[in-house]
């Protein structure tokens, strides 16, 4: 299983290279609604990637929802964890 | 469709070619309501790719592009990906889409689909596209799961001619010859 800060540290690049923001910005807990350079096509733009790259399915309540790396991560957690979940 | 070829060798020739009143709506060129979509290798040699630019009798609010075509763009172009890269006919079974911006109509576009190496336990086939635009920004993604046709489930679905058939199956058996990577 990965590790969630492994997780958090890939939706960071992700973001980093959809949003045109350093990497060292993208702190996981940052409001990305407060970044100006940040808007709704790019945050879906990351969830597309983490999708494909995760192999999973995000829902379209969380995605409106995400406010931080940290959500993003927490949600990619939680299917990984539905689609193999622990012995 | 307006075509924006890409600069690689092509379009590649599909087996439904050699039938010669088939009417795809996708990429059959007799189809005269259809998108009449072409295909390439795309550039980096391991998908198939697609230029697009869409009319507006393709249209949903003026000026944009209806999502079911989208979406219909992304299906096909996995699909015939799949008959190529393995020379089987394959139905969808789930098609997924996530639309990113409102695509344009009269702007140019590409869809690139790649497809995953290995079938699932029952023989399914995921695949993916994405459409892009002239930046290279992803505008819309979509991902599919395709179950193989036996032979019987071909034979029972589609409606074709013995003749027609022969000439289908031979196309397909010689589709490694343009772009398949599977075929021993």
């Amino acid at each position: 299983m990965t590790s969630r800060q492994e997780i958090v540290e890939h939706v960071r690049e992700i973001a980093a290279e959809e949003t045109g923001l350093p990497v060292e910005e993208l702190t996981p807990d940052l409001d990305l609604r407060n970044v100006e350079s940040v808007d709704s096509v790019k945050v879906l733009r990351v969830v597309a990637r983490i999708e494909r790259d995760y192999d999973i399915e995000v829902s379209d309540e969380q995605v409106f929802a995400f406010t931080t790396v940290s959500d993003v991560a927490d949600a990619v957690l939680a299917a990984l964890r539905t689609a193999d979940p622990a012995p | 469709m307006i075509p924006n070829e890409p600069a690689q060798p092509g379009p590649i020739s599909l087996p439904w070619h050699v039938l010669p009143d088939y009417q795809c709506f996708g990429c059959s060129p007799h189809n005269a309501a259809g998108l009449r979509l072409r295909f390439w290798e795309s550039t980096d040699g391991d998908g198939l790719e697609a230029p697009l630019t869409f009319g507006r009798q393709h249209e949903s609010y003026p000026g944009v592009v209806h999502g079911g075509i989208v979406a219909t763009v992304c299906d096909e172009i996995m699909g015939n990906l799949l008959v190529l890269r393995t020379g089987v006919t394959h139905f969808t079974v789930t098609l997924r889409t996530r639309f990113l911006t409102p695509l344009a109509v009269g702007t140019a576009y590409r869809c690139v689909a790649t497809v995953r190496p290995e079938p699932g336990a029952a023989g399914q086939r995921q695949a993916t596209a994405d459409v892009l635009d002239a930046a290279g920004d992803t505008v819309a993604s979509a991902s599919g799961t395709y179950q193989p046709a036996s032979a019987d489930s071909s034979r029972q679905h589609l409606a074709l001619s013995e003749a027609d058939r022969q000439l289908l199956d031979d196309a397909m058996s010689t589709a490694d010859q343009v772009s398949g990577r599977e075929r021993g």
